[in-house]
């Protein structure tokens, strides 16, 4: 046997047992956002307040007459001509008691249309935002309760809406990247926000030109710095600050780090936690984020997180020693 | 990222990772478990380009992505190689039952990290000296001397052991 074969058949038995777990694009889309910088805490997904948008409705009686049949149910309902799909579901029989329509589905619809429609049909519009890069601004990608649903009259219908994060680049920045949100503007050297200042960055990073505006609770700021050249949407290191109810919430996710088992560290004569954190950012986790979090000031919180590409260049231990140096820097702006 | 391109990748994964995870074993002559570490890495970067990249050889371009980095990280752990290394290859056969097909894949994890991946991608993925020299960036005539070298040693090894066992 020359060299040759023996080697290729020495290196298809060491590997002839390997073969790639199913959850391997699962485990390669969870890291994938690991990198990508976060607009908003994960799960709540809202970036703007529901708006509630109340209908005066004109009900031909109280649900007492129900079941109303057909079209006198739907007084407010059917609209002429407008597209309900909210056949009567009281129409059908008398067994039903209480005045209930088919939520119409207004997923794939403009938020216009869809709130008309929903207006029409005699129900109370909510809209929520959410950042997606997905679908075209303003169009419903999802809405409860669920389309087919029934719903009484009245009953408060939220569509969710797709917004690009960004208002369109202008011409005189052409290096922001189009679908990151800019909702604190310039901030010149991207380092002053939410009332506090950074004082030091590991060498090499530059503001990612973007920062986001009540995405982590009622009172929260964020943006993030990155090696030139990173794409858009990623990030090397991005900071959260809390303040208000958002500061609250991140107290109590302090306290659950410690419940978890987290040692503080001492970073600028605070007690701050280096943990590697969950995509949802409240669990410790080898795997996970490094990230360091400490409480500023009364009231103020603030959360640093690396990213992992940034963390491997680094290495493990020169990255937590950035990370405690940036959070010892970082202070009230004046 | 459309519905369209998700799938796609999925087929991707299907089709290819296994091939994608051994490769990456034999490059970084790691443990399956930090292979599909940086498989895992490698995919990743793989996914954040995938809409652009998927109609244009992904395949290609996840092998690039997985190869450089096992050498990376063979690099970064080869303080510990060197200290392997260091030993003279005339030394006796650590165990005379020991197959031919461990010493073999013991002698190629002590290769320099790109000498490695130069053997793994000629006589395991059996590219072509131009295709291995088009992965890992270098000329071919440099593809020509990692392979004459690597197999060099392989083959001292090989003929050691048949000394030994003769």
């Amino acid at each position: 046997m020359n060299v040759e074969e023996a080697l290729r058949d020495a290196m298809a038995a060491q590997v002839a047992g390997v073969q790639a777990p199913p959850s391997l694009g699962q485990a390669v889309r969870r890291r994938n956002r690991r990198h990508v910088v976060r607009f908003r805490t994960t799960g709540a997904a809202l970036l703007t307040a529901a708006v509630a948008v109340t209908v005066p409705v004109v009900l031909t009686g109280g649900p007492g007459t129900a079941p109303a049949v057909g079209g006198g149910q739907g007084t407010g309902a059917a609209g002429q001509g407008a597209p309900v799909a909210s056949a009567s579901a009281t129409g059908s029989g008398d067994t039903v008691a209480v005045p209930a329509n088919l939520v119409p589905d207004m997923v794939g619809k403009s938020v216009e249309e869809g709130g008309a429609v929903l207006k029409e049909a005699g129900y109370t519009v909510r809209v929520t935002k959410v950042v997606s890069d997905r679908d075209p601004a303003g169009t419903v990608v999802g809405q409860t309760p669920a389309p087919g649903t029934s719903a009484p009259p009245g009953a408060a219908v939220t569509l969710i809406v797709a917004a690009t994060a960004a208002p369109t680049p202008d011409t005189t920045a052409g290096t922001e990247s189009p679908g990151m949100p800019q909702d604190l503007g310039d901030l010149g050297d991207g380092r002053t926000l939410g009332g506090v200042h950074v004082g030091y960055l590991p060498e090499g990073l530059e503001w990612g030109k973007w920062s986001g505006k009540d995405g982590f609770g009622t009172r929260s700021y964020t943006t993030s710095w990155v090696e030139p050249g990173l794409e858009p949407g990623m990030y090397s290191v991005q900071m959260v600050v809390y303040r208000k109810d958002a500061a609250k919430q991140f107290a109590k996710r302090l306290q659950g780090f410690a419940a978890q088992g987290a040692k503080p560290v001492e970073a600028g004569g605070r007690k701050a936690y280096l943990v590697s954190l969950s995509e949802g950012g409240d669990q410790v986790n080898d795997g996970g984020t490094r990230t360091i979090a400490w409480t500023l000031a009364p009231g103020v919180g603030v959360e640093v997180m690396m990213s992992p590409d940034y963390v491997a260049k680094l290495g493990g231990a020169a990255a937590d020693r950035e990370l405690k140096k940036i959070a010892a820097e970082v202070a009230l702006a004046k | 990222m459309t519905e369209e391109d998700e799938a796609a990748f999925d087929e991707f994964l299907a089709a290819r990772s296994t091939a994608l995870l051994r490769t990456a074993i034999l490059v970084c002559g790691a443990s399956a478990t930090d292979a599909e570490d940086m498989v895992q890495s490698a995919l990743e970067k793989v996914y954040r380009h995938w809409p652009r990249i998927r109609h244009d050889n992904p395949e290609a371009y996840a092998r690039r992505v997985v190869v450089n980095g096992a050498i990376s990280r063979a690099r970064r752990r080869r303080v510990l190689q060197e200290i392997t290394f260091a030993q003279p290859p005339e030394t006796p056969v650590e165990s005379p039952d020991l197959g031919l097909r461990d010493v073999l894949v013991t002698e190629l994890r002590k290769l320099p990290a790109r000498m490695r991946a130069v053997l793994v991608l000629r006589y395991w993925e059996d590219l072509s000296e131009a295709e291995t020299a088009a992965l890992l960036g270098c000329s071919v005539g440099t593809v020509k001397s990692q392979a004459a070298r690597g197999l060099a040693r392989v083959r001292a090894r090989m003929e050691n052991l048949e000394g030994a066992s003769a």
